[in-house]
């Protein structure tokens, strides 16, 4: 990879030619306020330990850094915290990749036809205003307890947003671009497919991204309904024990895999963004 | 007063572009009297937009000499006032308190300035628009009421940035002779940067005109009063050649 | 104008009766063995009931004190912070990393700690919902207060506006639309923490009360109308927000 980046904050004197590449360190001037981020951080890391430390709070209130690093490591040796994270994943890439799916041809409907979107709305304004997790108790006594349970919440999750995006991304479309469809002669599928959405593309893609967040955060919510796998089930089952240190390490475990997620949406958004 | 509102010496400024110093303006030397009009026009990049910026005081670091009324000019004051090629009105303002914004400084009541600002406002021509919001308002007319802004609080030097340079021909026309009347009448000294050569000729009491790669001064015309800036008159076809062969040259 | 409403009444209304019309149809043919799964009129009868007995009114107005109580509380908090982290270089330097962490909590994740740490009342639950708004808000404020376009902060610069008349007359309006969207956002948000708490988090009159109790009665009907209801409330408050903040900002 080449950095884009020299050119523009700290570029070379002409005369200088190959500097080593970017070793382990940011160059100073870029070091500093990474460490200015870090010193609350590590203010607060600090206040942690010794809180526990002096034993300011129980330990089934606050435990420790250290004990959250030894769940950790002990996790991560028996391979449960991998296994935990497997099923959460799992779980997200369904219930998104089915209601993403099913918010992409909502979208498209509601996007295309101004008659699909009129009838499709109120229901949808609505049923998008209907938080995730109420659908729990309704689906429980419909599909059980089981994974559908999950997945089906999940996949409202993620549908909404899906959905929101597309068809606006879709209407946004200008009209031009669909008049060149015509005057080739394209078939309605191969006008939506191969022109509309393609330009559409950065605003479906952030619907993407907010539907995969929304994914994420939901799961959590529903596994602490009822599972036994899982990252919320890893919290709930530390809570139940009062063994705090499994729930704060699943909350850096969450955090964690949202920032990845976000992380790499961003980067993909960027690039599909580009062509705007 | 001094015979000399504006003093500019040996002006050089540079920016930094890529770790190299770039020059943009280079030796600049002009003075400018008290009640004087003058046009710059030049090479779009050849640093004419820099040169206001820097009279006006939003860019402090140069070479060179830089006063006005004799002192040296070290950020924004109350005497020089600018208005930019787009209106830059606070858009959740409406009009009159956009002009009363450019009293943020000054010392009076609320009533009063609410006066002064109405005042301005029928200066140009908007005493039936002091409530409307930016957004309501054209752009000719989003001008005028920068106009407006620029010259409450009073100032001595005006200090135009390609003002119409957006507006339709028969609007542009309009206002030129608007602010002719207004800085005539106030008895300000002025300067514009345009690129409507005919503009310059029609406005300045002195045409500079300047060249790029660094910009500097090329020519300085010094116009005869009267119908000889009117556009069309034989005196102003020649006037506009000459400035547009001077132009062409690099 | 006239001709044009009734198919546009009837469009509108077509799908809420066309789902009406299956939902009736399968409940009564007896197709599936979704023996307890109510007819609508079942439905609406227990809603009636629901609301005429003062149960409904009650735990949508105990939900809603919940919700706008946590709403305020993470606006006080989300405002001031989001608008300090963008105005002070300083301070979003030192503050901004440590709060783009925490917002990458999923805020579900919260429950088991907040229950342990605010005990088991309502205190617990508004913290909770307030974190849920708070995050958008600050998100938002600190985005707004980055607004004010560079050419606008040269005009106060030439205006000679003092910082404090930068700060009230520029860079606060200029941060308002983006306040009003991060408000909306957190009211949205601050709904579904709403549910949450009250399902997860200790009993207590509500919404999510109303959904338990169904569930463990296996009274579908009566989850139905908790589900229902809730939705309609998030429509409201949605509604509401969005009308007021296009008063807030008619400027643009
Ligand atoms: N902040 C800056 N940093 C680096 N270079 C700059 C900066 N501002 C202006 N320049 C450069 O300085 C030169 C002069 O710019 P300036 O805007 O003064 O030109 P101008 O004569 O007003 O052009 P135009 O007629 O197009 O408005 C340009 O080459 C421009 O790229
Ligand atoms: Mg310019």
């Amino acid at each position: 990879m080449t950095s884009t980046t020299s050119a523009v904050d700290l570029p070379l004197p002409s005369g200088a030619v190959a500097r080593p590449r970017r070793l382990f360190l940011p160059h100073p001037r870029r070091l500093l306020p990474v460490l200015e981020g870090l010193v609350l951080p590590a203010v607060l890391l600090g206040a942690w330990a010794l809180t526990s430390h002096q034993g300011w709070l129980p330990a089934q209130i606050l435990p420790g850094p250290g004990s959250v690093l030894d769940a950790f490591r002990e996790l991560l040796a028996s391979g449960e915290l991998g296994d935990h994270i497997r099923a959460s994943l799992s779980r997200v890439i369904l219930g998104f990749a089915l209601g993403g799916g099913l918010g992409l041809l909502l979208g498209v409907a509601m996007g295309v036809s101004r008659a699909a979107s009129e009838i499709i709305e109120p229901v949808f304004v609505w049923f998008a205003q209907v938080p995730p997790i109420a659908l729990a108790p309704l689906l429980i006594l419909l599909v059980g307890i089981d994974e559908a349970l999950k997945v089906l919440i999940v996949a409202k999750a993620a549908m909404i947003p899906l959905a929101v995006n597309t068809a606006e991304g879709v209407r946004n479309v200008p009209r031009q671009w669909r008049e060149v469809g015509r005057v080739f002669g394209f078939s309605p599928a191969r006008t939506v497919f191969g022109l509309v959405l393609p330009a559409a593309l950065p605003t479906v893609f952030s619907g993407v991204r907010t539907g995969l967040t929304h994914a994420w955060l939901t799961l959590v919510a529903v596994e602490l309904i009822a599972s036994t796998e899982g990252l919320g089930y890893l919290m709930v089952w530390g809570r139940q024990l009062f063994q705090l240190e499994f729930v704060l390490l699943s909350v850096v475990v969450i955090a964690l895999i949202g920032f990845a997620l976000d992380r790499g949406l961003n980067r993909i958004e960027a690039r599909i963004g580009a062509w705007r | 007063m001094a015979a000399t509102a504006l003093e500019i010496r040996d002006l050089s400024k540079s920016y930094v572009v890529n770790g190299a110093p770039l020059p943009v303006l280079a030796g600049i030397s002009l003075d400018v009297a008290p009640g004087e009009f003058v046009s710059v026009v030049g090479a779009s990049g050849c640093g004419k937009s820099t040169l206001l910026r820097l009279i006006v005081g939003l860019e402090q670091e140069h070479d060179g000499r830089l006063a006005y009324d004799g002192r040296p000019i070290d950020g924004p004051g109350r005497e020089r006032a600018i208005v930019f090629q787009e209106h830059r009105l606070f858009p959740w303002l409406t009009a009159v308190q956009n002009v009363e914004a450019g009293l943020a400084r000054s010392d009076l009541g609320k009533s009063e300035r609410r006066r002064i600002a109405l005042e301005h406002l029928a200066l140009v021509g908007l005493s039936n628009f002091a409530e409307a919001l930016p957004k309501q308002l054209s752009g000719g007319m989003a001008q005028r009421v920068a106009i407006a802004r620029a010259l409450v609080s009073r100032p001595g030097l005006l200090l135009l940035d390609e003002p119409f340079g957006a507006l339709d021909a028969l609007t542009r026309s309009h206002l030129q002779r608007e602010v002719l009347r207004i800085v005539r009448q106030e008895g300000l000294s002025a300067i514009i940067v345009t690129h409507d050569v005919d503009e310059a000729i029609l406005l300045g009491d002195r045409v500079v005109v300047m060249q790029p790669h660094p910009g500097r001064i090329a020519e300085v015309i010094v116009e005869e009063e009267g119908p000889a800036r009117e556009p069309g008159t034989p005196e102003a076809v020649a006037l506009r050649r000459r400035i547009l062969h001077r132009l062409g040259e690099d | 104008m006239t001709a044009g409403l009734a198919p546009r009444v009837l469009r509108f209304s077509l799908l809420p009766l066309a789902l009406l019309a299956l939902w009736q149809g399968v409940t009564a043919a007896g197709w599936t063995d979704l023996r307890e799964f109510p007819a609508p009129a079942t439905v609406f009868a227990r809603a009636l009931g629901e609301w005429q007995s003062g149960v409904l009114p009650e735990a949508l107005l105990a939900s809603l004190a919940r919700d706008l109580a946590g709403f305020a509380l993470g606006a006080a908090a989300g405002i001031p912070l989001g608008l300090t982290l963008g105005l002070s270089p300083w301070f979003g330097r030192l503050v901004g990393p440590t709060f783009d962490s925490f917002k990458q909590i999923a805020i579900f994740a919260w429950i088991p700690l907040f229950g342990l740490w605010f005990g088991m009342g309502e205190s617990a639950k508004v913290v909770f919902i307030a974190t849920a708004a708070f995050v958008p808000i600050t998100v938002n404020a600190w985005a707004g207060a980055r607004a004010l376009p560079q050419t606008l902060e040269e005009a106060t610069a030439v205006l000679r506006f003092s910082p404090w008349q930068r700060l009230i007359w520029a860079r606060l309006p200029a941060a308002l639309p983006d306040i009003v969207a991060g408000l909306r956002v957190g009211l949205i948000n601050a709904w579904l923490a709403t549910v949450g708490a009250e399902y997860f988090m200790s009993v207590a009159p509500g919404l999510g009360s109303v959904l338990i109790s169904g569930r463990d009665l296996y009274a579908m009907d009566l989850v139905l109308v908790g589900v229902l209801v809730l939705g309609l409330t998030g429509v409201a408050l949605d509604t509401v927000a969005s009308r007021l903040g296009a008063i807030l900002i008619r400027w643009q």
